[in-house]
């Protein structure tokens, strides 16, 4: 009950912060949304023109986009402090969390929401998700729509864990978001793609070292059954919403042996 | 009861070493020579229930160091620390329920928000029960003359209202131990005035045990009964403010106005030359119509601490306790 309140309560307290400025929260919001959007627009007038990438015409392509975008949604309002979490050690901003008497990552995930990010990419999620949906031969049954929410889950699990992990490392250098930047966002933008398309390597990464791939492309698979799902092991497909709870977990063990570690800035 | 009880904490950091030119930057990249830099070296001490300390030292003595192991932040690299009956990096969540941590130089008020929406979220943290954070926040208010600020942004007070407005937040959860690093740093007298009372009265009312790092030495004749001060990661006094001026004030100045109207300043060392002497002296030298003799201020002979002039440790080598 009381962590519902200290959620509640952080919530109401990032939406009042916004709100004090707001034209400025306006034309952020839409400024995520129209960068995000640009990508994609140029994606769909190039499909335009070849059709097909490996089997995936436009309507599947957005689908697999939608799913990295509403992940990401979640995922910007629960661990907004994790992704900045080295500038939080910098600013001794982590000192204040040890003084109270609650778990640290439960502050860290509650503390700080970027509301901005999360609607920008939220609404073109959403807006991806409702073009494509329909026309993409998915038939919404109660199973297939448990599948598609535990899939979400996962994927802002596996997203969530690899903010968890990056932040870790934090306790061993004070510096690492170029570590950040090579692993997660440049990955990131392979994912908007099948990754059957890349290469071997290309792909290794994708499935056992930043596994985006089980944050939309065998979720995806698992809905829309493409041809190119033949080079991978069918399992993938079944496992993908347990993948980002076994990174979790993990991901949090590995924090819980870093934290002590945990050197502060000076004064 | 002893509420704090310190022995031997040690704190050591690896700093790595690098020398000046390209090369050696170079070098620097593959592999690293580090030094160790003892941080805190070794502090003893205990502290009893209701007592309230201050804590003195220069730039990079290691007060911050010793605060944040004290507040379970850092754990100590040797030694033993056990805290109202907790080992603070141990037992981090139990043991901070009931302490307040107050950092002069690092708000935990949220920049953009009201005073009272940082509070209402330490009444969730805490879990501070309705009729306990509406009593304390009246009183607190009340006591630091918050009221007509309390529903303004953050961002628009004063240092000195924010500063009081950390104060409350750290201790709306009528914490039994207070931690307050340098709270006064920065303000002007009238505030400062304010916040020494407010410790004072927390301490006086509520048995309030109170740790209090400092530079301003008014701050530790006003509030502290005791003082501990510590250069180089090591404690070198621990006693009374008067202990301190009665040992190591060894110069006294003499103001003296002459039957001509002329006056002259002398300063002695009265562990070279007794008073007597010095009397004996000025009588036969000049004719003096009126005499005052000042003893040093606080201030100097800290100063004198700090620029090593003079030497805390006794000739056997023990730390000075009075």
């Amino acid at each position: 009950m009381g962590e519902i309140k200290i959620a509640a309560q952080s919530l109401r307290m990032s939406i009042h912060t916004r709100m004090q400025y707001r034209v400025d929260s306006l034309v952020a919001t839409l400024a995520v949304f129209v960068r995000e959007a640009t990508n994609i627009i140029v994606i769909y007038l190039a499909l335009m023109k070849f059709d097909k990438i490996n089997g995936w015409n436009v309507n599947e392509m957005l689908f697999l986009f939608s799913l990295l975008f509403l992940t990401y949604a979640f995922v910007v309002s629960l661990f907004a402090d994790l992704r900045d979490f080295s500038c939080m050690i910098r600013e001794g901003r982590f000192d204040r969390l040890m003084l109270r008497p609650r778990g640290l990552l439960f502050q860290l995930i509650l503390n700080n929401a970027d509301i901005i990010a999360s609607i920008g990419h939220g609404t073109l999620g959403i807006c991806l998700f409702l073009i494509s949906a329909n026309k993409v031969g998915i038939t919404w049954d109660i199973p297939t729509i448990l599948y598609y929410i535990s899939a979400i889950i996962g994927g802002v699990l596996i997203q969530g864990g690899m903010f968890i992990l990056f932040s870790a490392l934090s306790f061993y250098f004070v510096e690492t978001n170029s570590i950040r930047e090579i692993f997660y966002w440049n990955m990131r933008k392979f994912a908007g793609y099948p990754i059957s398309i890349y290469n071997k390597l290309i792909q290794t990464l994708m499935m056992y070292v930043v596994p985006f791939a089980f944050v939309n492309y065998f979720p995806a698979q698992y809905l829309l059954r493409k041809e190119d799902m033949a080079d991978y092991n069918e399992m993938y497909m079944y496992i993908a919403p347990c993948v980002g709870v076994v990174i979790y977990l993990t991901a949090y063990g590995f924090w819980r042996i870093s934290v002590k570690r945990y050197k502060s800035t000076g004064n | 009861m002893q509420m704090i009880e310190v022995n031997g904490i040690k704190k050591y950091y690896k700093v790595a070493k690098r020398d000046k030119g390209i090369t050696s930057s170079v070098k620097h990249l593959f592999h690293r020579n580090y030094q160790v830099k003892k941080a805190v070296d070794d502090i003893s001490f205990s502290i009893k229930k209701g007592e309230i300390v201050g804590f003195i030292g220069p730039n990079g003595a290691g007060k911050s160091t010793t605060i944040k192991m004290l507040s379970g932040i850092l754990y100590p690299d040797e030694g033993k620390l056990q805290i109202n009956g907790y080992i603070p990096y141990k037992q981090r969540k139990q043991y901070v329920k009931n302490i307040g941590v107050v950092f002069g130089q690092k708000s935990q008020l949220h920049w953009d928000l009201p005073l009272i929406e940082s509070f209402e979220l330490m009444k969730y943290i805490y879990k501070i029960p309705q009729n306990l954070y509406e009593e304390n926040l009246e009183k607190f208010t009340k006591l630091l003359d918050m009221e007509n600020f309390i529903n303004q942004p953050v961002r628009q007070l004063s240092l000195g209202q924010r500063m009081r407005g950390d104060i409350v937040a750290a201790l709306l959860h009528s914490p039994e131990i207070v931690f307050f690093d340098e709270p006064t740093i920065g303000l002007d007298v009238v505030a400062k005035e304010k916040i020494r009372e407010f410790i004072k009265y927390m301490n006086e009312t509520e048995q309030t045990t109170i740790i209090f790092t400092t530079h301003d030495m008014q701050d530790i004749e006003k509030v502290c009964d005791r003082l501990i001060i510590i250069d180089e990661g090591k404690k070198i006094y621990d006693g009374t403010i008067d202990g301190i001026k009665n040992k190591y004030a060894n110069s006294k100045t003499i103001e003296i106005l002459l039957e001509n109207g002329e006056k002259e300043v002398k300063t002695f060392d009265i562990n070279k030359t007794p008073m007597n002497e010095v009397m004996e002296g000025l009588f036969s030298k000049y004719h003096i119509k009126d005499i005052s003799i000042c003893e040093p201020e606080i201030d100097e002979i800290i100063r004198d601490i700090y620029e090593g002039r003079v030497a805390l440790k006794t000739t056997d080598g023990k730390v000075g306790e009075i």
